[in-house]
């Protein structure tokens, strides 16, 4: 008999979203995949001056906010006609390479780790180093005082979490450190964007502020400290794990999905863009003995919003999207639509891109018997984050270069105003994966404007046909032999690294007794 | 933070490092959910003012994590954000956050995002907590828009005066 058992929310990502899940027989039968908070930001952008939209739609999420700049913008460019110069592009590429640098590892230490070690296992540990026992008094000091916040609390660990004291205590080590490292990477980006959160410098046409030799020294000191980490702690932790403790999942597959992959691209390494840090392509049906990859075509985009909370709609391309709410709907179970490529669910980000891009040092992972799944993913990021790393030394070296040759150019002067009418689509690769923005333009003013972001890729309801979304059908068949106690669940949902965020931050004290601090 | 490191994390007056007494005055919020931007709209309005120079006003936006590294740089943060305190809108809250509890208990079923709050909770893995207290407003509107509502426009004054009174306490 199959039993259902909900999670709501998921926690340790950001943003809301609901899973249900049917176990029969010690494993998921079927899922659903709903994002309980509703969106439509895009309503807001209607009547505005379009060069608004990258700093409205930067404000759509607290955490992905350059990536909806940088979207925002690009679509901005085809619609004003505007061609940045490479001194424009480098500068772009140098803030956007500082996400990925402070995003993927923050996900794999404090949002992930907890996934798969034991770190109860600490208490355990009787070794004489002097840095891990400190790790360990802090760490039985928060479990004496009850205040383990964000450790726990957590789900049981399980036949596959890791339990040696030597092996746990070094991942919290790791967990620490990528916490002192991720304050670090944090300001990387205001070198160029002039603060963070929400950066200045990325408008239409290129960015507004030249670059100076002291900025890119900044810059590349403050990287090399990030390369070292990302070379010497986060990539050797991943494989480690993964070819490790983790093995078994990996082997498992767990978290597979439909093996449909799709990456828009992005991130140039010459002017005219020929080669991408991350190429853009398409893969349907993966088979790992003979990786076909499609060229991507922007117009087989469609969104259905047969399982959404919308007003019902035949499947349509972003250009032409609405959001229209119809809560009394009753096959209805998310605020999330359904995208679909060529008419079927991808799965986007890191594995999607590394996949694309046929990298050999996943491909190698692979050869050992990880199969596309979570570990992958978790794989999959930080091999990327690794490629982003050697991308940026480069946009270095290319703009110490470019900057001290007559006729440097940032942006496209000639293209500022907007145009009367047109439009235009804009494709980027957030960290989470493929973003686009589409805008419609009318009498100098944003007629139309549509965001389909990476987390509606991959935790998409089914669409109109009845096919599940990404998360829903990677789901099936992952081994539940608790009901009570679904790890892996959530370990499979995590490895995505879910951002439904884009929107509410208030304080929520879980107290009643605040208005015992009331002043007026 | 050194010399050498990048300008800080703020959108700071004029300067561009965090002065050495380091106190920061720390505006969170979604600016595009009217009320819930309150935080936001107060930095702004601080950013204006001609503040004693060892004060540096941020303007969070929702960040989180993002915050890391201004909350372990500071050695006094003043927090104004929105706040669901059930009082009537407009209701200002001051409270220091170990007068609160944020973790939730039940886990499984709680709402819980890793916000401001769990952030700075955080920070006491990696250096010093700040002294931080919260100034909070209760909200009447979460609608979709870039207006406060007016109840609430109405109160910034007195959160303006509440965050000198802080500064004046501090000294």
């Amino acid at each position: 008999m199959a039993k259902k058992i909900t999670i709501d929310p998921i926690t340790r990502i950001e943003g809301h979203l609901k899973i249900e899940v049917e176990i029969e027989g010690g494993k998921v039968k079927d899922a659903w995949s709903s994002g309980t908070m509703a969106r439509g930001f895009e309503a807001m952008l209607i009547g505005k001056d379009p060069r608004d939209a990258p700093f409205v739609t930067s404000r759509f999420c607290g955490v992905c906010y350059s990536v909806h700049q940088i979207t925002s913008v690009r679509a901005l460019d085809v619609a004003f006609g505007a061609k940045v110069p490479w001194g424009g592009t480098l500068l772009r590429n140098l803030v956007m390479g500082a996400q990925y640098i402070y995003d993927h590892p923050l996900h794999f230490y404090q949002l992930s780790a907890l996934d798969y070690i034991d770190i109860m296992a600490i208490a355990k540990y009787n070794g004489k180093d002097k840095d891990l026992l400190a790790v360990k008094d802090k760490i039985v000091g928060l479990v004496t005082a009850k205040d383990t916040y964000p450790l726990t609390p957590r789900y049981e660990p399980d036949a596959f979490s890791v339990n040696d004291p030597d092996t746990v205590i070094m991942a919290v080590k790791h967990y620490i450190d990528a916490l002192k490292i991720h304050a670090k990477a944090r300001n990387m980006g205001a070198i160029w964007g002039g603060r963070t959160p929400h950066y200045q410098n990325i408008v239409v046409g290129g960015v507004t502020s030249y670059p100076d030799i002291n900025q890119v020294a900044r810059f590349r000191t403050m990287l090399d400290e990030q390369a070292r980490f990302v070379n010497e702690v986060y990539i050797p932790d991943v494989l480690l794990f993964g070819t490790g403790p983790l093995l078994p999942l990996a082997k498992a597959g767990i978290g597979g999905g439909h093996y449909n992959y799709l990456s828009y691209g992005a991130l140039e390494k010459d002017p005219a863009g020929k080669n991408l840090v991350f190429p853009a392509g398409v893969i349907t049906g993966l088979n790992l003995a003979n990786i076909k990859v499609d060229h991507f075509d922007p117009d087989k985009i469609t969104e259905s919003v047969k399982y959404g909370w919308y007003k019902e709609n035949k499947p349509v391309h972003p250009y032409n999207g609405e959001q229209v709410f119809d809560l009394d709907k009753k096959e209805a179970y998310s605020f999330v639509k359904a995208p679909r490529y060529d008419g079927k669910p991808m799965e986007v980000g890191p594995l999607a891109r590394m996949l694309v891009a046929k990298n050999p040092t996943l491909l190698d992972l692979v050869g050992k018997g990880v199969k596309p799944g979570a570990v992958a993913r978790h794989a999959a990021r930080a091999i990327e984050t690794k490629l982003v790393v050697d991308a940026c030394y480069k946009w270095c070296d290319d703009l110490l270069d470019a900057m001290t040759k007559p006729g440097f150019k940032i942006h496209d002067t000639e293209h500022w105003d907007p145009p009367e009418s047109g439009m235009g689509a804009g494709f980027y690769e957030a960290p989470r994966g493929a973003l686009g923005h589409w805008i419609k333009i009318k009498n100098k003013k944003i007629e139309n404007y549509q965001a389909v972001v990476p987390s509606t890729w991959n935790a998409s309801p089914r669409c109109e046909k009845g096919v599940r979304g990404q998360y829903e059908e990677a789901l099936i068949g992952a081994p539940v032999p608790d009901t009570e106690n679904p790890i892996n669940v959530v370990r499979i949902i995590r490895s995505f690294d879910p951002c439904l965020a884009c929107a509410v931050h208030i304080i929520d004290p879980k107290t009643n007794e605040i208005r015992k601090f009331l002043i007026e | 933070m050194s010399k050498a490191a990048a300008p800080s994390a703020a959108n700071s007056k004029g300067g561009d490092t965090i002065s050495p007494q380091k106190i920061v005055i720390l505006g969170v919020g979604n600016l595009l959910l009217s009320d819930e931007g309150i935080g936001v709209h107060v930095a702004n309005e601080l950013i204006k003012m001609n503040l004693p120079p060892e004060v540096t006003v941020v303007e969070g936006g929702t960040d989180g994590f993002g915050l890391l590294n201004i909350i372990t740089e500071v050695n006094r943060l003043i927090v104004i954000d929105a706040v669901k305190g059930g009082g009537a809108p407009g209701s200002i809250y001051r409270f220091d956050i170990n007068e609160v509890q944020s973790c939730p208990s039940g886990f499984k079923t709680s709402v819980h995002q890793i916000g401001i709050l769990e952030v700075i909770d955080l920070s006491g893995l990696i250096g010093k907590t700040p002294r931080t207290t919260v100034i909070g407003v209760e909200p009447k509107s979460l609608e979709m828009g870039m207006e406060l509502s007016h109840e609430i426009k109405a109160k910034i004054p007195k959160i303006i005066e509440l965050i000198f009174e802080e500064l004046k306490k501090y000294n």
